[in-house]
C-alpha cells in the first residue's frame, strides 16, 4: 500500500499528469462543440436523432473517452512507468532491497486507479460539455437519466474501464521492456495507430473478398467475426461496440464495427483480460530478468 | 541535534562533533603468498568463507557482452572500517558495486554480506546497506523531502522522523522543500547521501561522493563518515577518484585495475611498505632535484608534485635507509630539504601500481 500511495504522489506532483488530462479535456470540448455546431444539427434535421441529445450522447462519450482516452492512456502509461529509467531512480529503488515485482505491481495499482478517476472525470465532463453544446447551438438534450441513460452510462464506464487499462498496460509492458518513456510512448502509439491501419485494410479486403464471391446476398454484412477482431486493440473496440452507449450505431467508429459482426461480448471482454494480464506479466517478467545499468 | 550525531554538510550547520577516529586496528600480517591482499587466505575456494568481513568477494566475473568488466575480483572489506575503493576509469569499480547491490549478475564468483552468502535473490539482505552509485538520480519535479519519502516506501520501513534527520545529517534541511531540478549539482550529492542513509544501513556504499561538494560540503562528509564508522560501528565503502580526499579518510584501500585487485590493505601499513621516501624541497627547485634525485635511484619512477599546497613533495623509489643519503645528495648541490620521511602518498601508490600516471617530472618553472 506505501508503494501506492508513493506512485500517486508521484504522479499528482508530475507535469505529464495533467497536461494528457487536459489534452484530453480540450480536445474533448472541441469535439463537443463541433458536434454542436455542425453534427449535432445536421443529425437532428435528417434523422430525428439529435447526436448531442441524451442518450445518444452518450455515443460521442464513449468515442471520446475510450477512442481518444485510449490513445492517451497508451503515451501516459509508457511514461508514467518509463521515467524511472530515463530518471536513474530505478536503480535507488532496487538498490534498497525493494521487490521488482512488488514495485511494478505498486505502479500498476497506482496507475489503474488514476486511470478510473479520469474515466469518471472525463465522463462527467461529456455530461456537461452535451449541455454546453445543446445551449450554445439551441438544441435540447433531454435528460441524461431518459430511457436507459443512468444504465447506460454505469454499464460504459463498467465496460470501457478494462479496454483502457489493457491500453495502459500494452504502454506500460512496452516502456518496461524498451527501458524508456518516450520509446515506450512511441511504440505504443505506433502499434495502436497500426493496428487500427492493419485492422481496417484487412477489412476492406475481407469485404472485397466477399463482394467478388458474390456479395452479401442483398442484406447487411453478415461476415465475421474475423481473426484480426481479436488483435489487443480491435478487441477493445469490439467491447465498445457493445455498449449501451453505442445503439446509435456509431459502434466504435471503425471500418469492422460496421461491416463486420461483433465478437460476443462474453469473449471480447475475456481476450481484452487476458491481454491485460499477459501484458502485466511480461512487463513483471522483463524487469526481474533486467540488468539496471 | 542530538549531540551524538554528525553535523550537517551545509555551511549553516554548526561543525560536526569531533568523532574520534575507531582506535587503529592490530596490523594483520603481511602477505604470506603473492595475493595482492592483506586478507587473503579466506578465499572459498581455498579455505573457510569469509566470515569476518562486512564484504567480501571471491573470484567475482561479469562481463557485458564481449567486454570483460571484472575478471576475478577479490576484496574484503573488514567491518567498523573505511574502505577506500580505487582505480582508474573503466576498472570495474562500479561493476562491482552494482554486483554489491544485486543491480546486475555475476558472471561467476561469489559475494558475502556481513558473513552470510549474498546472491541476486537476496533482495532483504540489501536492507542494511545504503548506497549511492554513479550520479545522485531523482524525481526532478519533486522535492529532496519528497524524494526521501517515495523512497522511503520501498525496501525496510522508514522510521519516523528518519527523513528529517538525514536531511540535517547533509544539511539539506533548508531547502528540502524545492524541485531538486533547482538543485546545484553538490546539492544533489548531499541528498544522494542522505538517501544512502535512509535505511540507517550497517554498510554505506559511496560512489564518488564528494563529487560536486564544495570544500566545506567534503569536509563535512569526510566528519559524518567518520562518526558512522567510529561512532557507529558502521562500514563504509568509498569509491573515489579524490586520492587525497580518500588518504585522509580510509583506513583500508583496495586498488583494482582492469577488473582485478592489484592491492589491498591498511593503508598506512601500505604506505609505510611501499619502498619509498618523500623529500620535499622548494618548488622552483625541483627541476634540479629531480635530476639529483634520478641518479639515485634511476630504475625507479619518480613522482612529483609541482603544484597546490603539496607541491615540492617527491616520491622517490628507495630504501627508506638511503633517505640520509638522499638528503645528501641534495645538500651538496645546494638544495635543503623542507622535509624527509619514509613512505609514499596515495596518489603515488596508485600511479604507479595502476601505471596510469606518467613518471611525474616536474615541469620547469
Amino acid at each position: 500500500m506505501r508503494l501506492v500511495r508513493a506512485e500517486l504522489l508521484k504522479a499528482r506532483r508530475r507535469a505529464a499528469t495533467m497536461v494528457i488530462f487536459i489534452v484530453a479535456v480540450v480536445i474533448t470540448g472541441a469535439i463537443y462543440l463541433l458536434a454542436g455546431s455542425a453534427l449535432g444539427g445536421i443529425s437532428c434535421q435528417f434523422t430525428g436523432d439529435c447526436l448531442i441529445e441524451f442518450p445518444a450522447a452518450y455515443a460521442i462519450a464513449d468515442q471520446l473517452v475510450f477512442g481518444l482516452g485510449g490513445l492517451l492512456v497508451v503515451v501516459y502509461a509508457a511514461a508514467f512507468v518509463g521515467a524511472d529509467w530515463n530518471w536513474g531512480v530505478l536503480r535507488n529503488v532496487i538498490a534498497r532491497g525493494e521487490s521488482r515485482v512488488n514495485y511494478l505491481l505498486g505502479k500498476a495499482v497506482a496507475l489503474a486507479i488514476l486511470i478510473a478517476i479520469a474515466e469518471l472525470v472525463l465522463f462527467l465532463f461529456c455530461i456537461v460539455m452535451t449541455y454546453v453544446a445543446g445551449a450554445l447551438y439551441g438544441i435540447q438534450v433531454a435528460s441524461p437519466l431518459r430511457g436507459n441513460g443512468l444504465e447506460d452510462f454505469v454499464a460504459s464506464l463498467v465496460l470501457g474501464y478494462p479496454v483502457l487499462l489493457e491500453r495502459a498496460a500494452i504502454g506500460f509492458a512496452v516502456a518496461v521492456i524498451l527501458r524508456s518513456q518516450l520509446a515506450g510512448a512511441v511504440v505504443g502509439v505506433v502499434l495502436f495507430v497500426g493496428e487500427a491501419i492493419i485492422t481496417t485494410v484487412l477489412t476492406a479486403f475481407t469485404l472485397a473478398g466477399t463482394l467478388s464471391r458474390g456479395g452479401f446476398g442483398g442484406g447487411l454484412p453478415s461476415i465475421g467475426p474475423e481473426w484480426f477482431q481479436f488483435l489487443p486493440i480491435s478487441l477493445g473496440g469490439e467491447i465498445l461496440n457493445a455498449a449501451p452507449g453505442n445503439a446509435s450505431g456509431l459502434g466504435s467508429g471503425s471500418l469492422e464495427g460496421l461491416f463486420l459482426q461483433s465478437v460476443p461480448l462474453e469473449q471480447a471482454l475475456a481476450g481484452t483480460l487476458i491481454y491485460l494480464v499477459v501484458a502485466t506479466v511480461i512487463a513483471l517478467a522483463a524487469l526481474n530478468r533486467q540488468e539496471i545499468v | 541535534m542530538n549531540a551524538e550525531q554528525p553535523a550537517g554538510m551545509g555551511p549553516s550547520a554548526p561543525p560536526p562533533p569531533p568523532a574520534s577516529p575507531p582506535p587503529p586496528a592490530a596490523p594483520p600480517p603481511p602477505p604470506e603468498s603473492s595475493s595482492p591482499s592483506q586478507f587473503a587466505g579466506s578465499s572459498p575456494f581455498s579455505g573457510p568463507p569469509p566470515t569476518d568481513f562486512a564484504v567480501a568477494t571471491r573470484g567475482l566475473v561479469k562481463s557485458y557482452g564481449r567486454h570483460p568488466a571484472l575478471v576475478g575480483l577479490d576484496i574484503s572489506v573488514p567491518r567498523g572500517r573505511v574502505y577506500g575503493f580505487l582505480g582508474p576509469n573503466g576498472s570495474g569499480k562500479t561493476t562491482a558495486l552494482r554486483l554489491l547491490t544485486g543491480l546486475i549478475r555475476p558472471n561467476a564468483g561469489a559475494i558475502w554480506l556481513f558473513g552470510q552468502p549474498y546472491s541476486w535473490h537476496d533482495r532483504k539482505r540489501l536492507f542494511k546497506v545504503g548506497s549511492l552509485i554513479e550520479t545522485p538520480s531523482f524525481y526532478p519535479y519533486l522535492s529532496g523531502r519528497e524524494n526521501l519519502l517515495v523512497l522511503g516506501a520501498t525496501g525496510p520501513a522508514t522510521a519516523p522522523g528518519r527523513i528529517e534527520q538525514v536531511l540535517e545529517y547533509v544539511g539539506m534541511s533548508g531547502r528540502a522543500g524545492d524541485a531538486v531540478q533547482t538543485y546545484s549539482l553538490g546539492m544533489k550529492q548531499r541528498l544522494g547521501i542522505a538517501a544512502a542513509m535512509l535505511s540507517d544501513p550497517d554498510l554505506l556504499l559511496l560512489d564518488e561522493p564528494a563529487n560536486g561538494l564544495d570544500p566545506g560540503g567534503i569536509v563535512a562528509m569526510r566528519e559524518t563518515l567518520r562518526y558512522f564508522t567510529a561512532q557507529l560501528g558502521k562500514t563504509v565503502v568509498l569509491s573515489s577518484h579524490q586520492l587525497h580526499e580518500t588518504q585522509l579518510l580510509a583506513d583500508v584501500v583496495g586498488i583494482i585495475d582492469r577488473g582485478r585487485l592489484i592491492r589491498e590493505g591498511d593503508l598506512d601499513r601500505l604506505l609505510q611498505d611501499s619502498g619509498r621516501v618523500r623529500v620535499r624541497v622548494a618548488p622552483d627547485e625541483m627541476p634540479r632535484a629531480a635530476e639529483v634525485i634520478k641518479r639515485l635511484a634511476p630504475d625507479r619512477q619518480l613522482y612529483g608534485i609541482d603544484s597546490g599546497a603539496d607541491a615540492g613533495w617527491f616520491t622517490v623509489g628507495m630504501a627508506p635507509g638511503r633517505a640520509s643519503e638522499l638528503n645528501q645528495a641534495l645538500g651538496a648541490v645546494g638544495i635543503y630539504a623542507s622535509g624527509l620521511e619514509p613512505g609514499s602518498d596515495l596518489e603515488s601508490l596508485f600511479l604507479e601500481l595502476t601505471a596510469g600516471g606518467p613518471a611525474v617530472q616536474p615541469s620547469a618553472r
